[in-house]
């Protein structure tokens, strides 16, 4: 029972990590319509720049701000420059993963060219623990879950309550009306990537807080478990993201504690080739939201 | 032997296996249009099962590595073997292929299946030693001279090469050639004129594994050793930018791409001045390289060097 106990509630810290990166991740597709797999690698970036700050005495909380709106920078440039004008020439559906496969890889090695290819780690946390139901958390971790909460609720505030917000779902829900309607939709796209890159490099450093070390390899081995969670809430739907986070965040934790802990990552992995096979428009399915992503 | 014929002869072998593997994948993405992410295991599946086919019981060597199985087979039929495990998994593969998803989620489950199956083989060391991989994985020809026994196993494997190129250009040309490149094209159109298109998939899937399983069985006999991290997902973008540069859906095309990534660039990197002290550098380089070669192609020449040829038919239109 304490087992069961221990691993819900490292599953509801990991998953609180796995949800900051999986509603990201469901933003950008719901803008865009591009399954990108450069994100993992854009989470490392965010890790290696919390790792360069706080190496020079900065907060590691400060750090992760900075990380957030660098990461998101750089994810707007990708999209604007890469991936943007190849979805415009029609550039076929697969070649585009092909591409952002291949940028993931290249951003991975030069990381590993920079910062060479050995375990990294941001050092001791304040080591107060927190005793919930339970479950022992260490303070980073619960901060981790207050922020990722409240990054939640700013964003369904922003999508729901500001005109930014309709503009945005309008234009992933349809472009050319919500051009039409004389919606800057490129502006609004620069900003969706804006904000899923700022969520990306903010997960890169919570999950790197919460991993004692990480290396280059951080970002693509949590990506999984980041789409499987956006998958299983229906993918380019923010709400169902957070909510996958945590079924895949407290599964993976379950199987960890009762099998294998190499297993952790196999329980992400087969509910997404599970869900892409059997329910690729997530768990909901169209009761959810508006069905629009499906081709 | 001076090092300089030892490298051919590593370079002959390294550009056998991986032309063979090429156009496994060729045939998978190039001419039918599966976007196989996961092709490497097929690789691995061959790779693993000469490996078991030759070395015999783990309890001969001392029980110093783990594994299932373990049989003393001969050379020919070991890499038969190996063959034929490629085939299955490749239909394996395929079967997560066959369900009409977006190309790019069918792209993405692939990619999956390729990390669960290295992340499970490192998790299950008694399945294929896990981690450490296998090691002393015998080599046929071992009572001759080392450098009678290497030649001949270049032959090997240019013989393996021909033999792959013909069972290729069974498929690529031809009306079978031309039936997978109207599945590739528009499925439902070959679908609507009588053409069995899971039967189809599920053949090519077997013959593309077919040549991985070849590749990988023909590589760990040179090596003598595999290990999870010869078969790391990103080894099949190596084989995927072969394909791409070369020319998708051409025989020819995709040769010439896979001795331009494998050889040229891959190898071309172990040439360049030691930048730094640290070792591995230069290999991240030959990644960097290779993905920055891939989006460049897609970006301004989609149809590789040498594209392919676009059959003319005769009527109006």
């Amino acid at each position: 029972m304490q087992l069961l106990i221990e691993a819900i509630g490292f599953g509801i810290a990991s998953g609180a990590v796995i949800a900051l990166g999986a509603v990201g991740f469901s933003v950008q597709f719901g803008m865009s319509n591009v399954l990108n797999i450069t994100y993992g690698s854009l989470m490392t970036l965010g890790a290696y720049i919390g790792l360069v700050l706080t190496d020079r005495g900065v907060n590691v909380w400060i750090s992760l701000a900075i990380a957030g709106v660098v990461v998101g920078a750089v994810s707007v440039g990708f999209h604007r420059w890469l991936l943007a004008p190849l979805v415009r020439r029609g550039t076929r559906a697969f070649a585009i993963v092909i591409v952002t496969v291949s940028a993931g890889v290249v951003l991975q090695y030069v990381i590993v060219a920079f910062a060479g290819p050995d375990a990294k780690s941001y050092g001791e946390q304040s080591g107060q623990t927190f005793y919930l139901l339970g479950v022992v958390l260490t303070a980073s971790q619960v901060a981790i879950i207050v922020l990722a909460a409240v990054l939640m609720l700013g964003l369904h505030l922003l999508l729901t309550r500001t005109t930014l917000g309709r503009a945005m779902r309008a234009t992933a829900s349809n472009r050319v009306l919500a051009q039409s309607c004389g919606i800057a939709t490129d502006r609004i796209s620069d900003i969706a990537w804006m904000l899923s890159g700022m969520l990306c490099g903010a997960a890169g450093v919570a999950l790197a807080i919460t991993t004692v070390s990480f290396d280059f390899t951080l970002g693509p081995i949590f990506l999984i478990p980041m789409i499987a969670a956006a998958v299983l809430g229906g993918i380019g739907q923010p709400y169902g993201a957070m909510l996958g986070g945590l079924v895949v965040g407290i599964a993976s934790e379950l199987a960890a504690a009762y099998t294998n802990p190499a297993y952790r990552e196999v329980v992400a992995f087969g509910i997404l080739v599970v869900m892409l096979l059997v329910r690729p428009n997530g768990l909901f399915g169209a009761a959810w939201a508006t069905r629009r992503l499906m081709a | 032997m001076g090092g300089w014929e030892y490298y051919l002869i590593v370079l002959l072998v390294y550009l056998g296996t991986d032309l063979l593997a090429a156009w496994g994948l060729n045939l998978e993405f190039g001419v039918t249009g599966v976007a196989n992410l996961a092709y490497i295991v097929t690789i691995a599946a061959g790779a693993y099962t000469y490996a078991i086919c030759t070395l015999g019981p783990p309890a001969a060597t001392g029980n110093f590595q783990q594994y299932v199985g373990g049989f003393y087979l001969p050379f020919p039929v070991a890499v038969l073997a190996g063959v034929l495990a490629g085939a299955v998994v490749g239909i394996l593969i395929g079967l997560t292929g066959l369900k009409r998803l977006r190309q790019d989620y069918q792209a993405i489950a692939m990619l999956v299946v390729s990390l669960m199956a290295a992340t499970v083989v490192m998790a299950d060391t008694p399945f294929l030693n896990g981690n450490a991989g296998l090691g002393l994985i015998p080599a046929p020809f071992s009572d001759q001279d080392p450098e009678i026994q290497r030649w001949l196993y270049v032959g090997i494997v240019a013989v393996a090469c021909v033999v792959g190129y013909l069972l290729l250009r069974r498929f690529t040309t031809g009306p079978i050639g031309r039936t997978l490149r109207a599945v590739r094209d528009d499925e439902y159109a070959a679908a609507a004129i009588g053409k069995d298109i899971v039967v189809l998939r599920l053949v090519v899937q077997a013959a593309g594994g077919a040549l991985g399983g070849a590749s990988g069985a023909l590589l760990a006999a040179f090596i003598g050793g595999w290990s999870p991290g010869a078969w790391a997902y990103v080894e099949t973008l190596a084989l995927l930018t072969a394909v791409i540069v070369g020319g998708m859906g051409s025989d020819r095309g995709v040769s010439i791409g896979t001795f331009v990534i494998a050889i040229l660039v891959l190898q071309g990197v172990q040439f360049l001045p030691q930048i730094s002290f640290r070792i591995g550098l230069r290999e991240d380089l030959g990644w960097i390289v290779l993905g920055t070669v891939t989006i460049l192609f897609i970006w301004f020449r989609p149809q590789g060097i040498l594209p392919e040829r676009r059959p003319k038919y005769g009527g109006s239109s």
